[in-house]
């Protein structure tokens, strides 16, 4: 387990060897934040209802939707197709730990870092927007605390499929920049998902993207009924489990042809 | 002058040329690039257009006119990724060494850094991207005038200069230090504030918009200027800022570039 600290901990100083680099990007989240705030802000000085939702139950989505996708979507591993691709995963690979383990605690030490900022930013947005954000039970705390931990999960296992393009193309970023693209949209950080008609919002569910914060914001909302609640934690646990069957697979039948190229 | 101009812009055909042939070598993933940059425009539009059917006014503006500051954020921010993709590998370039080659060669080392590398992708999405621009403002209500026609090309062109200043200021800051990889992505992010009136922001956030980082002066300032609305701040302060930070920009890459000390060769 020790040596686990000693990873966290290492990955954790690596993260701010490029200090000026971290705070640029947060504060890129930050503007992304204040851009849909304050959309949804002008909206409703000229309407009281838009969308079925009223101002504060809309400007309480955004702020939780942009905490929550500040948390989910952060992740150190970006470029871990590229590592695949030339090689340095071998580093990794000779190691006696746990190949999969340390790639959980690199993304666990760079969720941690941005955890920090993510406070501040929202602090600093809060005091800019006041919010009225209805805080709800603790069932419903537990609730949205488990269903933001699988969110995570279900991401850092995605990330981990994206990794095995490494395998087999060294073209890896085009695949990556269409999921980000969708993301961007369909987790619902600009706009909630149940604006969107009917057949969209359907067919957005067939997928994996309402479960990084779209979903969770709604539990935080208290929006579901017990029976939905049950729905989606069943639904995100099978795209979990589903997902990671298939990232073991894809692994194992990447290692089989990996020849750590240039090393 | 014009023989020069002719010189680098056979050089610039060379160098859209050879992009164009490497954007065929990978033809599966520059269509997955394309494919993703169509998605995001096709989003962003259904989402305008959504709110148009939903609301009556955003700011001080129609939900038509909404659209259309849009678009034209669409158009400069395409224009600009299509000619400066290079500035997003320049830091690459200043750490490893490799930019001693472009100083050593007979062509201005700027022209190199910031139009050598051509985006055929975002080329490629121009010629869709004015089609569906087109047929969208066929039916928006909007008042658009030949005069206004002419009054925002000659705004659009001051806006094309303030992108050209903001991506020589990310190279000279990539000269200066190596720690701000994230220059140009902070630089898009900011532009993206510019898909709405930049009006709409907090006072502060408004400042900044149009006077420390012009995105305002680049695509607000135009689009108000096309649709008829008295522009936010004078057409000459547009035009002034527009030039100066050219020129700034021109000013700080001189500076920089004399204190490139080629670190890795």
């Amino acid at each position: 387990m020790s040596k686990y600290i000693q990873l966290f901990s290492l990955y954790w100083q690596n993260g701010l060897v490029y200090r000026t680099n971290l705070i640029l990007w947060r504060f890129r989240q930050f503007l992304s934040a204040l851009m849909a705030l304050t959309v949804w802000s002008v909206v409703f000085t000229g309407q009281e209802q838009v969308f079925g939702y009223d101002t504060g139950g809309m400007i309480a989505y955004v702020f939780i939707a942009s905490f929550l996708q500040s948390l989910v979507l952060a992740t150190a591993l970006h470029g871990l197709a590229q590592r695949v691709y030339s090689g340095e995963v071998s580093m990794l690979l000779t190691k006696p730990i746990n190949f999969f383990g340390t790639l959980a605690i690199e993304d666990l030490a760079d969720k941690s870092r941005n955890i920090l900022f993510i406070f501040v930013e929202m602090g600093l947005l809060y005091l800019l927007f006041m919010p009225t954000i209805p805080l709800p039970g603790l069932q419903t705390w537990l609730i949205f605390g488990l269903l933001a931990s699988m969110g995570a999960v279900l991401h850092f296992i995605i990330s981990l499929l994206f990794g095995t393009l490494g395998f087999f193309s060294p073209e890896t970023w085009g695949p990556k920049f269409l999921f980000f693209v969708i993301v961007d949209f369909t987790a619902g950080k600009l706009f909630p998902l149940d604006i969107l008609p009917e057949v969209v919002q359907k067919i957005l569910f067939l997928t994996p993207f309402p479960y990084f914060s779209f979903v969770q914001t709604q539990v935080f909302l208290e929006k579901y009924t017990q029976p939905e609640l049950l729905n989606h934690i069943l639904v995100l646990a099978g795209w979990l489990i589903g997902l990671s069957v298939l990232n073991s697979w894809l692994w194992k039948k990447g290692m089989r042809e990996y020849t750590a190229a240039g090393h | 002058m014009l023989k020069r101009l002719h010189f680098y812009w056979r050089i610039w055909l060379l160098w859209a040329t050879n992009a164009f042939q490497a954007t065929f070598v990978n033809r599966g993933t520059n269509a997955i690039f394309l494919i993703a940059k169509l998605a995001r425009f096709g989003m962003s539009l259904v989402f305008l257009l959504l709110l148009r059917q939903n609301i009556d006014s955003f700011a001080q503006y129609s939900t038509d006119e909404l659209v259309v500051f849009f678009l034209i954020y669409q158009w400069i921010d395409l224009f600009s990724q299509s000619v400066f993709r290079g500035v997003y590998k320049f830091g690459q370039l200043v750490r490893n060494g490799e930019f001693d080659f472009d100083l050593l060669k007979p062509i201005h080392p700027l022209f190199r850094a910031l139009m050598g590398s051509p985006d055929i992708n975002d080329v490629l999405l121009i010629l869709p991207t004015i089609g569906v621009s087109i047929w969208i403002l066929s039916f928006l209500e909007v008042s658009i005038t030949l005069g206004s026609v002419l009054g925002f090309s000659v705004l659009a062109l001051n806006g094309l200069l303030i992108a050209t200043a903001l991506h020589i200021c990310v190279l000279s800051l990539a000269i200066i230090t190596t720690d701000i990889d994230s220059m140009v992505w902070l630089y898009r992010d900011l532009s993206r504030l510019g898909q709405f009136p930049v009006t709409m922001y907090m006072e502060l956030v408004r400042f900044s918009l149009f006077f420390l980082v012009p995105i305002g002066m680049m695509i607000t300032i135009p689009a108000e200027v096309l649709l008829n609305i008295e522009p936010s701040q004078a057409i000459w302060v547009t035009l002034v800022i527009g030039g100066g930070f050219f020129a700034a920009s021109i000013a700080l890459w001189n500076w920089s570039l004399k204190r490139y000390t080629s670190a890795s060769s």
